[in-house]
């Protein structure tokens, strides 16, 4: 990393840009309600005046330039009676605006914008009876004239500064095909800056080592740019990505989703690693900042060199990259009905899920199953009836689906807001003639299945403990779990100690665990299609709700339960996303590897990583940094789905709640993303330092 | 039937031999070293270990056969990772019996004994057999500060070296650094000299002292009270070793 990107982010860092954010409302809603808008209209409009209302901003050390002037509130295009009379009845998804899905930047940089006007065009001859069509094809243009018209206004700002360098291709892109890697950069800089503006958040990047490749590949290859060079633009790239992370919606700052997806196979099946993969791994190392989070994808042949670079870049502490096994993920997303060849093309969300650029409006999260309170439910229910361990399981299920079922009912009412801006960006809506709001290629719903490992364990205990031992009569675990162990203290510690948990390659606790996720996908299955003709998909994440399923959430679906049977006092926090239930007893890393291989991911295919955390000291040298590439090569061998893998030292950890002052650097990784420690939530800061370690100092 | 102690099973040990491994810790050390930082690994018997909060039994009995078989359900694992399994201690010299008849039960991998040496040339031999690598602890040479630092004598670990050094097992001598204690060039230069020229040698780690050493000894309700200066900085000379022309490396 050079001085001037060095000093780029420090400056960053220390927030001197905010000081050009403007305290100022842009009026959309007046001009709206005079002239009567259609909804569409409003949407376009909003576009057209958020960029009108952006304040040029170029910083002579600036090669890549946008710096966002408006403020986070995006402008209301509704009054809040006439919004609440739209929305009635309806279930909007999170804040509202079509969230966290990724656009086929690929395409939109090959077309440019006029390109894409051009097909805009095309489309309105071919529609030219049906309303809606025209509508949303006029309202495409618009937001497509106000970008171009944003551009320009940078263009003639640049020219009049002297800078013909930045002219020369604010002149020309994004209108048309960039010319160069500095100008497709640039170019996805400001067409991805406007999707924010939309009030759209979690804007996936994408596959950006294949999109971006050829413009790079073009460069070096004549000699216009050697890699020192074309490293300083992506690095400046990377850096203008963390400017309004502040501005961004998220559960806890930091989640916004910013993400790119590196490596894994072209949409024809051959490896797409390329040097763009390297660089991107190799930046975003020096970098060390939050934004852009990395996946990678990877298979049990992946070479061991990069793995060894991103486990170097694992060692910088920000929790990532991400791995996904390309081998599973790929026959998981085509057994749920994605093409081949989409399937060889997926991205990932925000977070974990898979998706696929430009083709996909999947609402990957549209809730969490509680395992916990399902197993929960079937333990007390089958007890209190006298029943067996079959019943308890039968009545999990049952829950299972019952959960489902209300995710899956209060989604059927989903509304999607019309997003023009965002059509413009995708694979055919404009071609369709149709907003991304009406759907796309894939349209399915993800659910999450949260706290898997603390309810496989609550069935093992009780399994075992109760049944094939019976050292618990059934009446006592009811009566301790009704006071929350006050009292059976000596009972709370055998069921935390001597039942198997799951984290060890264990089948007396693994075999819950697959069962729990089968009773899942049985469930998504059994419910079928949905009103937007998709299909539910389970997942293993957890996000938020390993805090949410034990505490409550204001709003929340999902239910809360009390303590539970593997020995969990009531609040105590579950395992986030896949790892063993906090305080359970591993050996370590490639056990709790072989036990979440054996969930059967061809049927449980939103995503979710197995989470681990490495001490830091395993990073000491080179060859202990190749031994954590081959763990992350073993990850893929043992046919497990996606990995997180973090590095961590508990002492700094502690240092930084007790001085935050002095952290304000420290990134861990949260849940599916990666923030600064110290402006995370007291209860999220305790999870981090309470997760295990697998500890392997000498 | 023979069954054994082991305090932990540790898997990705990235310090303990090459590739991806996973470490068995065998209870039970005839020696007291002063530095341990393994205390619960030195009584040969289970014992309660209290840490904040929650307290755990260090030291499980198992069957031969138990263990084999949960090594035996990651040796694929660890084979295709240029890895194996480590027998660590304490010192697994003391159940020597125990560990050949894993070892017999294991499927083909490569195994890696971490001993300090200290016992019978039978238990080594034994072990010897069916080792691929051996990292070997040589502490002091001199007969009487081994004594007083580590409440034994090295007659039989001096021995047990020259059995390695004749068995063509590939090895490793590791010495840990305690300021004032092994760290010094007398005692140093009288290492390099005793392993110089043993067929076998592959090269020299030096492990500086971690002043983590003491934390466990309240958890295993034991005392910690070093008979040397902590704060003292250590001497790493690998000059020495290089002199003598041996492979060196700090850990
Ligand atoms: S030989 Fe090792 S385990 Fe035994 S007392 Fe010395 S340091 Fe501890």
């Amino acid at each position: 990393m050079n001085e001037r990107i060095g000093q780029m982010k420090a400056r960053v860092r220390a927030g001197e840009h905010r000081a050009l954010r403007r305290k100022i409302t842009v009026d959309v809603l007046s001009e709206c309600e005079e002239e009567g808008l259609s909804w569409p209209w409003r949407a376009a409009r909003l576009i057209r005046r958020q960029c009108e209302a952006e304040q040029v901003v170029i910083d002579p050390r600036e090669k890549i330039v946008f710096t966002r002037t408006l403020p986070a509130v995006i402008p209301p295009i509704y009054k809040p009676e006439d919004w609440a009379r739209l929305t009635a009845g309806r279930t909007l998804h999170e804040l509202g605006p079509i969230s966290n899905i990724c656009a086929d930047w690929g395409l939109v940089l090959s077309q440019g914008l006029l390109g894409r006007k051009s097909a805009a065009m095309a489309a309105l001859q071919r529609f030219a009876g049906d309303k809606a069509a025209v509508e949303f094809l006029e309202c495409a243009v618009e937001t497509i004239d106000a970008v171009l018209a944003l551009a320009a206004r940078y263009a003639v700002a640049a020219r009049r500064m002297g800078r013909p360098d930045l002219a020369d291709i604010l002149e020309r892109t994004p209108a048309h095909a960039p010319r160069s890697f500095h100008a497709a950069l640039q170019a996805l800089r400001l067409l991805h800056a406007v999707v924010w503006l939309g009030g759209h958040y979690h804007v996936g990047l994408g596959r950006l080592d294949q999109y971006l490749w050829p413009y790079l590949k073009a460069d070096l290859d004549s000699g216009r740019l050697d890699v020192p060079a074309a490293e300083e633009l992506l690095a400046e790239f990377f850096i203008a990505l963390n400017k309004d992370s502040d501005l961004y919606p998220g559960v806890q700052q930091g989640d916004n989703g910013q993400t790119i997806t590196l490596g894994g196979v072209t949409r024809a099946g051959r490896d797409a690693v390329n040097d763009l993969t390297h660089m991107v791994l190799r930046v975003s190392r020096d970098l060390a900042m939050i934004d852009p989070k990395i996946n990678l994808r990877i298979t049990p042949q992946t070479d061991l060199d990069l793995l060894g670079l991103a486990a170097e870049l694992t060692r910088k502490g920000l929790g990532f990259p991400q791995y996904s096994n390309d081998e599973v993920v790929i026959p998981g997303l085509v057994a749920h009905g994605y093409s081949l060849e989409d399937a060889r093309d997926y991205a990932v969300a925000a977070c974990w899920e898979f998706l696929i650029p430009g083709r996909g409006m999947d609402v990957v999260n549209i809730g969490a199953v509680s395992l916990p309170f399902a197993v929960d439910a079937g333990i007390r229910g089958g007890l209190a009836a006298g029943a067996g361990f079959d019943a308890i399981l039968k009545i999990t299920a049952d829950d299972i689906a019952r959960q489902v079922k209300i995710l899956a009912e209060a989604y059927a009412q989903l509304l999607l807001p019309p997003a023009p801006y965002y059509s413009v960006l995708m694979t055919g809506c404009i071609e369709r003639g149709q907003d991304l709001a009406q759907g796309a290629v894939y349209n399915n719903f993800g659910i999450h299945g949260a706290g898997a490992a603390n309810a496989a364990d609550a069935l093992a205990a009780v399994k075992r403990l109760v049944f094939d031992e019976q050292r618990i009569p059934p009446n006592e675990l009811l009566a301790a779990l009704d006071a929350d162990y006050a009292g059976h203290a000596e009972l709370r510690r055998l069921l935390a100690d001597q039942a198997p948990k799951v984290g060890n390659n264990d089948d007396q606790a693994d075999r819950y665990l697959t069962a729990l996720f089968d009773f899942l996908a049985d469930a998504c299955e059994h419910y079928g299609r949905t009103n937007r003709g998709g299909i539910l998909r389970p997942g293993t994440g957890s996000a938020m709700y390993y805090v949410w399923l034990v505490r409550g959430h204001p709003n929340m679906r999902e239910p809360v339960v009390g303590a539970t049977a593997e020995g969990r006092k009531k609040g105590e926090m579950l395992s986030a996303n896949l790892a063993p239930a906090p305080g359970a007893g591993v050996r370590g890393p490639i056990s709790a590897l072989q036990s979440f291989a054996k969930i059967n991911y061809r049927r449980v295919c939103n995503g979710g990583p197995i989470t681990m955390e490495l001490s830091d000291t395993v990073f000491r040298d080179p060859e202990s940094i190749r031994k954590v590439a081959m763990l992350v090569r073993a990850f893929a061998q043992i046919g497990c789905q996606q990995l997180q893998l973090n590095s961590l030292n508990v002492a700094t950890l502690r240092d930084a709640q007790a001085h935050p002052e002095q952290h304000k650097n420290l990134i861990v990784r949260v849940w599916g993303w990666s923030g600064y420690f110290c402006e995370l939530g007291p209860e999220y800061q305790e999870h981090i330092v309470a997760r295990h370690l697998y500890a392997c100092e000498s | 039937m023979t069954t054994g102690i082991v305090f932990d099973i540790r898997e990705f040990a990235v310090h303990d031999g090459p590739g991806i491994r996973t470490t068995v810790f065998l209870k039970g050390c005839p020696l007291h070293c002063s530095w341990c930082h393994n205390p619960e690994g030195q009584s040969s018997v289970p014992q309660v270990i209290s840490g904040a909060g929650a307290s755990r039994v260090a030291g499980v009995e198992y069957t031969a056969q138990a263990l084999a078989a949960i090594l035996n359900r990651q040796v694929a694992v660890l084979q295709a990772n240029e890895g194996g399994v480590t027998f660590s201690g304490g010192e697994p010299l003391r159940q020597a019996n125990f560990v050949a008849e894993v070892i017999d039960l294991l499927e083909e991998i490569h195994i890696l004994l971490d001993t300090s040496g200290y016992g019978s040339e039978s238990a080594m031999n034994l072990l010897l057999a069916r080792v691929s690598m051996v990292f070997f602890d040589l502490k002091l040479i001199d007969r009487e500060a081994h004594r007083h630092f580590t409440g034994c004598d090295n007659d039989c670990i001096l021995r047990n070296l020259a059995v390695l050094g004749k068995s063509g097992v590939p090895f490793v001598v590791r010495v840990p650094l305690v300021p004032g204690v092994t760290d010094t060039d007398a005692n140093l230069a009288a290492v390099a000299e005793t392993v110089r020229g043993l067929t076998g040698l592959l090269r020299v780690d030096l492990l500086p002292y971690n002043k983590a050493a003491g934390g466990k000894y309240r958890a295993a309700g034991m005392e910690f009270k070093p008979c040397f200066d902590e704060a003292r900085p250590l001497n790493i000379n690998t000059g020495i070793f290089k002199k003598a022309n041996l492979e060196v490396h700090v850990l």
